[in-house]
């Protein structure tokens, strides 16, 4: 039988390959992003044979959230969601603004816990993957991030416990990770973060997208956080 | 030293920020308020080089209490951790001491006042009490 996933953040470039994995594996597509490039995204989907249902949206509005679950009253059921948008505003801690705290908040864990909320109920079994960072562990620079991602995998664990046994709910926490937004640092700062990593590499987005599709399927992990990040977790 | 959100008797004299954040609802406004006024005022305290301990609940890292106050409780731990790195060549501190139920006012002060001296500990979690044994790590 189809089932649905919703995909958040599918503009971007971890969110493109899991909705390339997961469309690979038959599952019904709701791509969503604020950004307009997804219809591009959903173009390229389609050229690989993969129908999707977009929706551009800010799914931090309740109006929004409301015209989402119109769109999949009409799809099959809802049965997996990937919570993957996420922004970032870095300054050190003295320097950073409250706009940009609040921001970052809204956007990594806000829209997340809303999401749940409103979703989670209506689905009858399935699983949720929220895309942490490994920031969460601390990063320089990254106080409003590291604050919202460590309070995605918080959530991440209370939704575990307060949704078992009917849906799991688990995190991935990502290290560099090649994507634009990872390309757009600067090539002698990227080398130095790459030498740090015992793995010698970025990540692929589609080594995400594999944990997620892992994660989607039937399984015993529920309330963990999965870090992929070559090993950084434990060099200098 | 300014007291947030903790119960006791705290040295005014003293510098810092103890900021709790053990009572939290589970409705996104109410995380997001805590989460913001916990930035607000660790900013203020740090600029003034002075150390913050949050003081958060084993429970809500374990989720136990439902997303908003374990959002609440990560997302702090997080922070820390974060502002440990940026503040690791000062004097200044900020550490988190995650609290069972049943520890007492008392047992609390103590810790909280030993963290804030600043002998080493710098991004840590520290628990109080032995829930989070053979838990998972926070």
């Amino acid at each position: 039988m189809k089932k649905t996933v919703l995909v958040t953040g599918a503009a971007g470039g971890i969110g493109r390959a899991i909705c390339r994995r997961l469309g690979g594996e038959g599952w019904v597509l709701v791509p969503t992003d604020l950004s307009p490039e997804l219809a591009g995204v959903v173009g390229e989907l389609e050229e690989e044979g993969v129908a999707a249902h977009p929706v551009e949206a800010n799914l931090a509005t309740d109006e929004a959230l409301a015209d989402l679950a119109a769109q999949l009253a009409d799809l099959p059921p809802l049965e997996l969601i990937v919570n993957n948008a996420g922004i970032t505003r870095d300054a050190r801690l003295v320097n950073l603004k409250e706009e940009d705290v609040a921001a970052v908040l809204d956007v990594n864990l806000g829209a997340p816990f809303r999401l749940i909320a409103h979703f989670a109920p209506r689905m009858e079994t399935g699983s949720i993957v929220n895309i942490a960072s490994r920031a969460y562990l601390g990063n320089f620079g990254q106080f409003n991030y590291s604050m919202s991602k460590g309070g995605l995998v918080g959530m991440t664990r209370a939704y575990a416990l307060a949704l078992a046994p009917r849906i799991r709910v688990n995190a991935i926490a990502p290290g560099l990770i090649s994507t634009e937004m990872s390309m757009a640092i600067p090539q002698d700062v990227r080398e130095k973060m790459v030498a740090a990593i015992p793995l010698g590499r970025m990540g692929d987005a589609a080594e995400v997208a594999d944990l997620v599709a892992y994660l989607a399927g039937p399984g015993y992990i529920t309330g963990e956080v999965i870090v992929i990040g070559g090993g950084r977790s434990l060099s200098r | 030293m300014r007291v947030v959100g903790v119960d006791g008797d705290y040295p005014v004299e003293q510098p810092g920020l103890v900021f709790g954040a053990t009572e939290i609802g589970n409705d996104w406004s109410s995380a997001r308020t805590v989460l913001l006024e916990a930035f607000r005022l660790t900013q203020q305290t740090v600029l003034a080089g002075e150390p913050v301990v949050y003081v958060v609940s084993n429970d809500d890292l374990l989720g136990r209490n439902g997303p908003g106050s374990a959002a609440v409780a990560a997302g702090l731990l997080s922070a820390a951790r974060t502002a440990g790195i940026e503040l690791a060549k000062t004097p200044v501190s900020i550490n988190v001491l995650a609290i069972d139920d049943g520890v007492t006012i008392e047992q609390v002060k103590h810790w909280v006042l030993a963290l804030l001296a600043g002998q080493g500990p710098q991004g840590n979690l520290m628990h109080l009490g032995p829930s989070h044994l053979g838990k998972t790590l926070s």
